[in-house]
């Protein structure tokens, strides 16, 4: 609903004040005309206007009115309705109360403490049309705000009072009762609660013979219902309620932007809660078509659509596909370079573009193509966290693809540099989606990772990773683990000597399961490639590789192992000394063999911890190498050998190659593996 | 290197149309910085010739039967450096891509000769003629099937006087790593055999790395 505008300017006159004052002293006549023509001047001249209202509010304003309101309706019940002037200054005292809670959240607030809330509802009651009328709206106001009161749809009391409020034939209370359920339902609860009560059935008469108003309230509190509730949407396209889902689908032709907005968005709630409902082709592309025009719709319709075409597009695929046929990004990119955008709709924007490119490589040459990435480097510099947030979001989509990493397309000084700043930007959501972005970006594949060095983009990471937010930390150490991917010893060195061994040996045993298994894939990728990378996991006498072997002892999650697990099997091929300090990890001092992590996860579920765990087996026990017999045996009497053996007929193909591959090592020494009763 | 089928691994047909578990194993020697070396045979009727190449493996998207890498050709007549490519990889994997080129100026009876090089395609031949290979169940398969594509010149310009007009059939063995091609081009030599080996950069041992895109 929208605050109806009257023809008001902004005054900048120092004696606006001193004018307002004097109004406020009306307010406090006791001469009921006077009391009446004041409420009436307040309310006309804060109609639509921030600042007015913003000036009123601060002069205490609020409060006045819903004294008045309190003052009046208590004198309603004394004297039974019998003076008009009391009608009419409750009529205004809700519309002045109803025009400071409208669009502005300081307003609701301020009319929330005012405990006019109560009063207001009182109104409901009345015996006149009118105030009922005037109190509906004032609530409606109130209600679109995230700031007004819950109502606990478990209670039974609440429950009647909203089937009493939806019953009502004023278009504006029954409206309102819709907008109670969108505010306040929001558990499965309840919304098994309002199926119980009967209220879809109400809303679908609203839908179906309601007026705009009514129905666009319907169309927001039916999508709330059933929002994850596959059980409701059920029901509602089941044969008892009949047409109602097709009547949605007409909505969504209306002629109104705002209703057509409103089904389509209800229309992909069902879609994103039953998937198998809705999947003709003709209603998706349909969906994505009618989104798309409201992308012109210059105001708040406009606004919301690229966030309702993100919600139709995340994760599928499918709908990406249809989408790009349907020229989303060009459309998309069209809003996006036009410039002056309003806040919503330019953060919706970039979330539309990051979910259209979130898969599809296809979706990602055709934005690249249309050079639109500075438009998205821009925003990662706007005053608004959300927008700079949307910028990463979509930053980090866009470089999911691996041909145009492989040209180093990404690592440049417009979207780097950039990026490093939002490093310390305030919001922690805004520096865990720029290290998302630039963990995609520094995979790099061309020696131009000097950049982000140059930058002192190591350094930064290294402090995000010390981070008391553990995404945060968790983010850093994955762009780190990116950075050294198949990077030179001297770029590892720099990471290295900032980090240190003590910091990562820390790290791998920090208490978020997320950052030991990044840490744990860190060290994984520093001591992949030239021999001597092995040998910063020795440094601090052997700090990072301890903490390793005890991380990977009480590994909590597989995505731990398998990262230890490759860690450890990195070192093992490395020299003879690298695989005797393996194997002093695999026993630390001989433990039961049903404690070895190694038999655990020989046993996994889990096939690529399974293949981790052999490989590393395999490097140990190279026919080449000169203890390789040596550790054979020690492996074959902590029965690991007869474990892998089992593992020749494993259903993942990777595992059984491995496994036969140590079964040939075994066969070259002549060691067997020991049956159950031998092991010790 | 000749390949041999391992006799307990011809893949069957599979029923119906769910081809979930039906692609190709996810192989940890096929997977992202992985590298192998050998040579490209580019003998002409003229003369005898073989370059070096090194292949690494960049990305891999198994859901989009995808794979990337490059390619860098060494001692390369005319060329002053070693010439790197960049090429991307279909996977045979029945879902995405099947044994049918359809593109790259390829026939089903070119596509037929290629494949045919590699002995362990013969167990697929017969279903490969009646559909493609569509129905083929290669999940428990020790050989990978690919197309490599080359895209793009790394490091010298498209006037080097080398052409990546055309593209390799390839086949990988899960088991030990190496990797079998030929490059195919209507205009070039035909057969010009691939023979790559799994590398470990003078370790004793396998090494992985890994990426991961957010």
């Amino acid at each position: 609903m929208r605050e109806h505008i009257q023809a008001c300017k902004v005054h900048s006159h120092p004696g606006v004040v001193f004018f307002h004052f004097e109004l406020l002293s009306r307010l406090a006549s006791s001469e009921p005309e006077v009391k009446l023509r004041a409420l009436r001047e307040v309310k006309n001249q804060i109609i639509g206007n921030r600042t007015k209202k913003l000036s009123f509010l601060k002069l205490g304003a609020v409060p006045a009115v819903a004294g008045i309101l309190a003052d009046s309706a208590d004198g309603v019940i004394d004297k039974n309705n019998c003076n008009n002037n009391i009608n009419n200054i409750l009529v205004q005292s809700a519309a002045a109360l109803g025009s400071f809670a409208c669009g502005f959240d300081a307003g609701v607030q301020a009319v929330l403490d005012a405990g006019a809330f109560p009063n207001l509802l009182r109104l409901l009651a009345n015996s006149n049309e009118k105030v009922v009328d005037a109190g509906a709206r004032a609530l409606r106001m109130i209600y679109q705000s995230k700031l007004a009161p819950k109502y606990d749809l478990l209670q039974q009391k609440n429950m009647d009072f909203l089937i009493s409020v939806l019953n009502s034939e004023n278009e504006n209370v029954s409206g309102l009762g819709a907008s109670i359920i969108t505010h306040s339902c929001q558990t499965s609860l309840e919304q098994k609660a309002l199926l119980d009560a009967g209220i879809l059935e109400k809303l679908v008469s609203l839908l179906e013979g309601g007026s705009l108003s009514q129905r666009d309230a319907s169309l927001e509190s039916l999508a709330t219902i059933f929002r994850n509730n596959s059980e409701v949407v059920s029901k509602f396209v089941g044969p008892e309620i009949g047409r109602s889902l097709s009547s949605v689908i007409d909505l969504a032709k209306d002629r109104h932007p705002r209703t057509r907005l409103l089904a389509c968005m209800c229309l992909i709630v069902i879609r994103n809660t039953s998937p198998q409902l809705l999947q003709n082709i003709g209603i998706k592309t349909k969906l994505i078509h009618i989104l798309l025009e409201l992308l012109d719709d210059p105001g708040q319709v406009g606004d919301e659509a690229p966030f309702a075409l993100s919600s139709l597009i995340a994760q599928k695929e499918d709908l990406q596909k249809l989408a790009l046929e349907a020229n989303a990004i060009d459309k998309l990119q069209y809003h996006l370079q036009r410039g002056l955008l309003h806040p919503r709709r330019h953060e919706g924007i970039l979330l539309a573009l990051a979910d259209m490119c979130s898969k599809l490589e296809s979706c990602r040459s055709k934005f690249l193509s249309l050079q639109a990435l500075n438009l998205v480097a821009d925003a990662l510099t706007n005053d608004s966290a959300d927008i700079r947030t949307a910028a990463c979001t979509c930053l980090k989509s866009i470089t999911r693809s691996i041909k145009n990493l492989s040209a180093g397309y990404f690592m440049n000084e417009m979207i780097v540099i950039p990026l490093v700043q939002l490093f310390l930007d305030p919001s922690t959501s805004v520096q865990v989606a720029a290290l998302g972005a630039l963990s995609n970006i520094v995979v790099d594949f061309t020696t131009r990772k000097s950049i982000f060095v140059q930058c002192g983009g190591i350094r930064q990471l290294v402090q995000l990773a010390r981070s008391m937010e553990p995404a945060v930390r968790s983010n850093a150490l994955w762009a780190l683990k990116n950075f050294v991917f198949l990077a030179d010893n001297r770029l590892k060195e720099g990471v290295f000597s900032e980090l240190t061994a003590s910091l990562l040996s820390s790290l791998i045993c920090d208490p978020e399961p997320s950052v030991q298994e990044q840490a744990l894939a860190l060290v994984r990728n520093l001591v992949d490639g030239c021999m001597n990378s092995v040998e910063f996991v020795f440094a601090d006498d052997g700090l990072i590789l301890g903490a390793v072997g005890r991380q990977l002892q009480r590994a909590s999650k597989p995505e731990i192992g398998i990262q230890g697990m490759y860690a450890l099997c990195n070192v093992a091929s490395g020299n003879e000394f690298h695989k005797e300090a393996v194997m002093h990890q695999l026993f630390p001092q001989m433990v039961d063999k049903n404690q070895s992590f190694m038999i655990k996860f020989l046993q996994s579920n889990e096939s690529q911890l399974r293949t981790a765990a052999v490989w590393t087996i395999v490097n140990l026990t190279c026919p080449s190498s000169p203890g390789a017999y040596g550790r054979l045996v020690k492996l074959r009497n902590a029965g690991i050998i007869s474990q892998i053996k089992k593992l020749e007929n494993d259903p993942c193909v990777d595992v059984k190659l491995r496994a036969k591959t140590v079964q040939g090592h075994s066969e070259a020494f002549g060691v067997q593996p020991l049956l159950e009763h031998q092991t010790s | 290197m000749p390949v041999r089928v391992a006799e307990n691994s011809v893949p069957s047909q599979v029923s119906g149309t769910n081809s979930e578990h039906t692609s190709p194993p996810a192989c940890t020697l096929l997977s992202v910085g992985q590298a192998f070396s050998g040579t490209q045979n580019v003998s002409s009727l003229q003369k005898e010739e073989a370059w070096r190449v090194n292949v690494r493996i960049q990305g891999c998207d198994l859901e989009h039967g995808y794979l990337c890498g490059t390619m860098e050709a060494l001692n390369v007549p005319m060329a002053d450096t070693p010439v790197v490519t960049f090429w991307e990889g279909e996977i045979v994997d029945t879902k995405n891509y099947t044994f049918n080129t359809g593109k790259w100026e390829a026939t089903p009876d070119d596509d037929k000769r290629h494949w045919m090089k590699f002995q362990c395609f013969e167990p697929l031949l017969s279903q490969v003629e009646v559909d493609g290979g569509k129905s083929l169940n290669l999940s428990n398969y020790p050989y990978i099937f690919m197309r490599w594509k080359e895209q793009y010149f790394v490091n010298v310009g498209t006037d080097c006087g080398l052409t990546i007009a055309g593209f390799y059939y390839v086949c990988f063995s899960c088991s030990d790593g190496s990797i079998n091609g030929y490059y195919y081009d209507p205009n070039s030599s035909p057969f010009q055999k691939l023979e790559l080996k799994s590398t470990n950069e003078g370790r004793s041992g396998f090494s992985f790395s890994s990426y991961e895109l957010q």
